[in-house]
């Protein structure tokens, strides 16, 4: 989905920001305002990219062009790309996880390689862009309905085996689950983080992080965070 | 910011006692955090007064995620009062939120009264401008929610920490789950509570049908938001007639309609909670809302509106 904003100037969004997604409703249901990842900017629209899967997102399906929504950001840090330059990034995306690692892909000019991740066929977006902007892209399906069949973190272990892992840096959002698995590799990097939120900006201290020096905030102290820093349960 | 200025004239002062706001409207505590993330947004002297997240004497870690589910027209949260602790709020929190011309009120949490006691005596002697004592929030044992539903142990507290702050203005939060809230009001009323404020969230629980799973990990959280308004509006509404004093009421504001609606019902002033959530330039909005309702309804004082219902 796109949004533009016809009387303000569009904020400048880096890979690995979010923003806050609302849509005007005097009924306060949905309450909040939901995190979308920055996707992609074109010409004088920023995108996300969603997937039905409650009220929210089920609304937002339901939006027609013109439609005004509230929107509040770029909110959250950046994925640092200073290592890019001598390594090689490496980037396990899982799902609509996509959404973040997009823009970071872009930035990356065909040196990435991507590992993207779905239960099905179906789940896997934007083929044919992503094989355009990437150096190599792997998909992996639960399924085994489309490219590998297994998770992006296989594909990726897979593809490492009898390489050295310090040639590359990682770069990976989706499930917790997969970004734990991805954080076993081996390879330093950054992961983002999807936690529920309730403001965003940093006051609700709902979308805590587990990580070594306690809990962080995944909206003001993140969404990215260094490979190693959190604790997964 | 849109046109409408309310700051520079006194018709939206009100007073806590010693302490005058420059408008009725502060921030809940726990929704603005120290004031550093706000202040992003807006000018912190805008609000009537600012307070700040619960503190206690060491820093707690907080619950475990999730922490927060939305409801309908509301949300719970089990956030387990992660804070700093006092010294870490001494040194790097409260200085920066000082940089505003706005009263500054500490929301203080401990497990017993000495602790309690402790605090609030520190941040006297630190300079704040008022101090909210915490007995009322439903997601740690500890934090006081002992005291809030228990007169005897409340009024001993409100005592024990009366008789150690002269300066800053001292409000008592109540637990709506508190058994008779004119007993409680009456209580700090008369232990020598300068303001109560209510309410702290309602317990309250929501699980997810098709895992089967609570959406909060600690499975019960506080509910908050619109959803709990009536309830408010209405305990609000018991405690003014019980006091003197004035009450600060809370409990799913999210606009000035809201805020005048529960001035009606008796409150001085007013606190917005998770409307900041919702829209970090809530508290304001709520201000300007007030200034408006005020200038449809011919009213000149804010304070003229509390206690106004007609019958």
């Amino acid at each position: 989905m796109g949004f533009s904003a016809p009387d303000i100037a569009l904020p400048k969004a880096e890979p690995g920001q979010f923003f806050m997604f609302g849509v005007k409703n005097c009924e306060k249901d949905p309450l909040l305002k939901r995190p979308f990842c920055y996707f992609r900017r074109r010409g004088n629209t920023l995108e996300i990219l969603y997937r039905v899967v409650g009220k929210m997102t089920s609304i937002m399906k339901g939006l027609r062009p013109g439609d005004e929504v509230e929107v509040l950001g770029p909110l959250g840090n950046v994925y640092p790309m200073a290592q890019a330059v001598c390594k090689t990034p490496l980037v396990i995306a899982g799902g609509v996880g996509i959404a973040s690692v997009y823009p970071l892909i872009e930035r990356f000019k065909g040196s990435a390689i991507l590992f993207y991740g779905g239960r099905s066929k179906k789940e896997i977006l934007l083929r044919k862009e992503l094989r355009a902007i990437s150096k190599k892209l792997v998909v992996a399906t639960d399924d085994g309905s489309m490219g590998f069949k297994g998770t992006a973190v296989d594909a990726a272990r897979d593809f490492l085996n009898g390489r050295n892992p310090d040639d590359f840096v990682l770069y990976s959002c989706g499930p917790n689950g997969m970004l734990k698995a991805a954080s076993a590799l081996g390879i330093q990097g950054y992961i983002a983080s999807e936690e529920k939120m309730a403001c965003g900006i940093g006051v609700c201290l709902g979308c805590a992080v587990k990580t070594k020096e306690g809990y962080k905030r995944a909206c003001k102290d993140g969404p990215v965070f260094k490979t190693g820093e959190i604790i997964f349960d | 910011m849109p046109a409408r200025e309310n700051n520079n004239n006194k018709r939206l002062e009100v007073k806590l006692g010693r302490l005058k706001l420059k408008n009725p409207v502060m921030t809940a505590s726990g929704t603005a955090g120290y004031g550093a993330e706000l202040a992003e947004f807006f000018d912190l002297s805008k609000l009537g007064a600012i307070v700040l997240k619960g503190i206690s004497l060491t820093p707690w870690q907080g619950n475990p995620t999730p922490r927060i589910t939305e409801t309908r027209c509301g949300m719970i949260n089990s956030i387990g009062l992660q804070n700093v602790g006092l010294d870490a709020f001494l040194r790097e929190k409260l200085p920066f939120v000082r940089q505003w011309d706005v009263p500054v009120i500490a929301n203080i949490l401990g497990t017993s009264a000495a602790e309690y006691t402790r605090l609030a005596s520190a941040l006297e002697e630190a300079g704040v401008d008022g101090i909210e004592l915490n007995v009322s929030c439903p997601n740690v044992k500890e934090g006081g929610i002992a005291f809030g539903l228990d007169l005897k142990s409340f009024a001993s507290l409100v005592r024990a920490v009366r008789a150690r702050v002269k300066k800053p203005v001292l409000i008592v939060k109540l637990s709506p789950g508190a058994p008779g809230i004119e007993e409680f009001s009456r209580a700090a009323e008369g232990e020598g509570a300068d303001a109560i404020s209510l309410i702290n969230t309602i317990p309250a629980m929501a699980i997810d049908v098709n895992t089967r799973r609570p959406l909060i990990k600690n499975r019960i959280g506080g509910l908050s938001g619109p959803a709990i308004k009536p309830i408010a509006v209405r305990m609000v509404y018991q405690a003014s007639k019980a006091v003197k004093i004035p009450v600060i009421g809370m409990g799913g504001i999210t606009t000035g309609e809201d805020a005048v609606e529960f001035m009606l019902a008796g409150a001085t002033a007013v606190a917005v909670g998770t409307a900041t959530f919702m829209d970090p330039m809530a508290v304001l909005k709520v201000v300007q809302g007030i200034g408006a309702w005020m200038e449809r309804h011919g009213i000149k004082k804010a304070s003229s509106i509390t206690g106004a219902m007609l019958t």
